[in-house]
Order: structure tokens, then sequence, then C-alpha cells
């Protein structure tokens, strides 16, 4: 806890919450959603790319902390903002249903199966970002080159999914109620992905970070 | 053995190998109480010795023990002892030395509120401030303030002098001797030796990643003695220079005291035996 609020006051780059509010395109006719996520890829690599600037690392390793500790802070931290964004983007999926519109032709409809859609790329995020990140934590520039590259490539699947895969196009690819078991089944396992790949994360990250000589 | 146990920092066979520098088999022992300069020339392994001792860097063989506690097995006990300083990292340049110190103090069971307010007193520094818009001087005696408020008993400075006008220097030494004087054991690396003749017991000379010394200051400093010639350096004096400096009027050519009885010899400084002795090992 000590360590989050440490990441909240000293590491938290102002980006962070513009990047929140970048959940709002939802409201974007003819957006693909999946890229709000993105925005929030680039915030985490703000916090990441400030942290170094400010000898972040030097700072924390001299408290009474491990490394493991250190690196588990930061993805929580930033695990925690990812699903703020995720609450954001399930107001704005609210507001646009209450609201109405076109359906979204680029990837899919702002309802429930996006939310899921967005836990799968925030996984997909932490998995690559943070244990590449760890192993050279001078060079988040590249960690996050990789992983950006992963989360596009995955919205460009699924907004071709949307035309080509029958279960996406007429199950998840809407936003009203039909069929809200399946869409229902489809966020958790969104869930489910989200947390085992944030652990998965915190744990490779560890190692990496754990054996790494750093250049302070 | 209860004296050696409680040693503040021992440091047995240390090795660090990069592909362009070897950290060979660095062995001290700190005593408490006392100051203790590391001095070598830039690239010596100064600062690599102490990322090794401080886990920033992973040492490739050695035992590193803090108050006879197994580092870094013993990680936060010992961390909460100790603290580090170094010259060049300075933390979080735009937030506040208050959001700065609001985060550290959270950390530490033992932070003395009382404390920190007297360095801050002491030193002059205004919480308001940013890091950035501090001195070189200020900096350092901001994370001092830091260190000695969760009751640090041993002090690990990185070239904290380097940087500094002759005033802040001295104001820091002058540091240094006050924390001496409250039991604290400090452990600085520097290449400005002048700042040691003033404050220093004991003196450990790193050479090319070897430790040359681990002397007290006075045994260190008498063992060697300059002899100062024309622009011919006489046989003699060649063959028991340990290392010669070119000046204005001819050369400078340090010597051991033992071999010092043939020539006309003053005593040498710090300097004056870290660079002689630097400009031999050049010429090796």
């Amino acid at each position: 806890m000590k360590l989050l609020m440490k990441e909240w006051k000293l590491c938290m780059h102002p980006m962070g919450y513009i990047m929140l509010l970048c959940s709002a395109l939802i409201l974007v006719p003819g957006y693909p959603y999946g890229v709000s996520c993105f925005y929030m890829g680039l915030a985490i690599y703000f916090i990441c790319l400030t942290a170094r600037e400010n000898h972040d690392a030097g700072f924390t390793l001299t408290l009474p902390v491990s490394r493991r500790d250190a690196v588990r802070a930061r993805i929580l931290f930033c695990a925690l903002l990812e699903v703020i964004d995720l609450a954001l983007i399930g107001v704005f999926v609210l507001i646009k249903y209450l609201t109405g519109g076109p359906e979204n032709p680029a990837g899919l409809d702002a309802g429930l199966a996006l939310i899921g859609e967005a836990m799968i790329l925030f996984a997909l995020f932490n998995l690559i970002f943070f244990p590449l990140y760890y192993r050279d934590i001078n060079k988040p520039g590249k960690a996050f080159m990789f992983a950006s590259a992963a989360v596009f490539g995955w919205i460009i699947l699924e907004i071709a999914a949307t035309y080509t895969i029958d279960f996406v196009q007429n199950v998840l690819d809407h936003a009203d109620g039909k069929n809200i078991g399946d869409k229902a089944l489809f966020t958790l396992g969104g869930l489910a992905l989200f947390l085992a790949g944030t652990a998965k994360s915190i744990q490779s990250s560890a190692k990496h970070f754990e054996e790494t000589d750093l250049s302070l | 053995m209860d004296s050696e146990m409680m040693s503040p920092l021992a440091v047995e066979g240390l090795c660090k190998n990069y592909p362009a520098f070897r950290l060979e088999d660095v062995s001290f022992r700190l005593t408490p109480g006392t100051i203790t300069g590391f001095i070598g020339r830039n690239g010596a392994g100064k600062t690599t010795t102490i990322n090794s001792i401080l886990s920033f860097v992973r040492p490739d063989a050695g035992k590193i023990s803090f108050f006879g506690m197994d580092y870094p097995e013993h990680d936060r006990e010992i961390k909460e002892k100790i603290g580090f300083v170094s010259a060049g990292m300075t933390y979080y340049t735009r937030k506040k030395l208050k959001a700065i110190t609001d985060v550290t103090r959270t950390f530490y069971p033992e932070w003395d509120d009382a404390a920190y307010r007297k360095w801050l007193d002491a030193f002059g520094l205004d919480e308001g401030k940013t890091p950035a818009e501090l001195s070189n001087g200020m900096k350092i005696k901001y994370a001092l303030a830091l260190a000695l408020s969760h009751g640090a008993e041993l002090l690990i400075l990185d070239e904290p002098t380097s940087g500094l006008d002759p005033v802040s220097r001295e104001e820091l030494v002058e540091v240094f001797l006050r924390l001496k004087d409250e039991g604290k054991t400090v452990f600085f690396s520097t290449h400005i030796t002048s700042d040691l003749e003033k404050c220093a017991d004991r003196i450990l000379f790193l050479q090319q990643g070897r430790l040359k010394a681990d002397e007290e200051l006075e045994t260190f400093r008498e063992a060697w003695r300059i002899a100062e010639c024309g622009k011919e350096i006489p046989e003699a004096l060649k063959q028991a220079s340990r290392g010669c400096c070119r000046i204005r009027e001819g050369y400078t050519v340090l010597v051991r005291k033992e071999d010092a009885a043939a020539f006309e010899t003053r005593e040498a400084s710090l300097e004056e035996i870290m660079i002689h002795l630097e400009k031999e090992a050049e010429e090796a």
C-alpha cells in the first residue's frame, strides 16, 4: 500500500489522468474503440519514462523494500489505472446505449463484449510491456513499441473478426440485450485473462528485474 | 568477534566483471563511528563497488554484510539502518521536497520528525522548493536530512562533494564531522582528496578495480614522501620512484618512506600520493 501511494504521489504522470478521459472516444461514431485502450498503454509508458528521468528506481531501492515489491507496486498501480479505465469505458458504453446511435463499422459495438475486449487488450499489453521493460528500465520505449504493436495487431484482428467470424459478427458485435449470456461469458473470459495476464506479468517482470544490473 | 560482527559494513572478496572492466577481490571492513574515504580516479571502480554493495548491480562473487546481517538476505532491516546519497542521482526534480518526504517517512518505523525538522533548519532547506530549485550542495543536504531522519547509522555517499564549490564542500565536511561526533559511520567515495584530509580516519584506495590500500589516513600518508628534482631525474631516484609527475620546475617523485633517506623529501599529500601511484600504474 505504501508503495502504491509512492507510485501515485511521485510517479504518476499527468498524461495518466488525460488518457483516462480517452475512454470517452466510445462516444465517437465509427471509431475503433480498442484504440482507447492503447492510450492507457501510452499513459503507462509515460509513467515509466518519468520514473527513469526521476531516478525512481534508485530512490525506491534505497527504501526498505525488495526489488520484487517495487515491481509488484508499479504493475498493480498501472493495473489499477486500467481498472479505472475499464469502469469509465463501462460508463460511456452505458451512455452510448441510452443515447443510441448507428452500429460501429470499425470493430466491436459499444456493448458488454467491448469491456471484455478491453480487458484482453490490457492483459496483452501488461504481458508484453512490463517483462520487457524490467529487462532494462532505461529503455521503456522499446517495451512500448513491442506492446503497442501487439495491441494494434489484436485490434486489427478484432475488426476483421467482426466481418469474418460468425460468432463475433452476430453475437459479440451488437450492443443490444440479445445473447447476453454469451457476451457475459466472453467478458468473464476477458476478466480471467486480465487477472492471469497481470499476475504472470508481475512474476516475469520481478524475475527479470531481480537479475538485472541497474544502470542508475 | 562481537565488534567484527557489528561492523557497519563488511565486504569480502567482492568481484564484478564487465566486458571492459573488472572489480577484483575487494575486501574491507568499516569501524563504527568513523569516516572512511574511498578514493581512486574516475573509472577506478568506486561507484561499481558502491552499486554492488547496495545490490544495484549483482556481484559475481563476494560477501557483503551490514551490522552483522548478510545482504541482500536481510535487505529490509539493513536499509532501515543505512542512508545512501549520490551526487549523480537527483530524485523527482519537479516534486516539492515536502511531497518526497511525506512518501519517504511512511517506509520507516523509526522516522523521527523532530530530527527531520532539526536537519532542515540546520541545512536551511525550504520544503516548498523542488530539487530542481536547489543547488547541488543543497540537494546533497536534503538527501542527508532524509537519511538522518530515519535513524541511519551508516551513511554511504557516492561523490557527495563533486561539482561543489569550495565553501559548499567545506560545509559538507563539517556535516560529516558532526555526524561522526554523533556516532554515525560515514563511508564516502571521492576523487577530491583534500576533503578527506580534513575529516577521514581511514582511506581505501582503489586502483583499476583493485583495492591498493586500506589504512589509517595518517599511516597511509606517512608511508610516502615526495622528492622534487629538476628536469633530469637522478638514476637512484628513478630506481626508488613509485610514480613521477611533471611540474613547472621539473619533476616530483613519489618514494616509499623507507627508501627516502637518501633523498631530500617532504611530506606527501593524499592527492599527490594518488596521482603519482596512478601515473605509475599508467606507465606499468
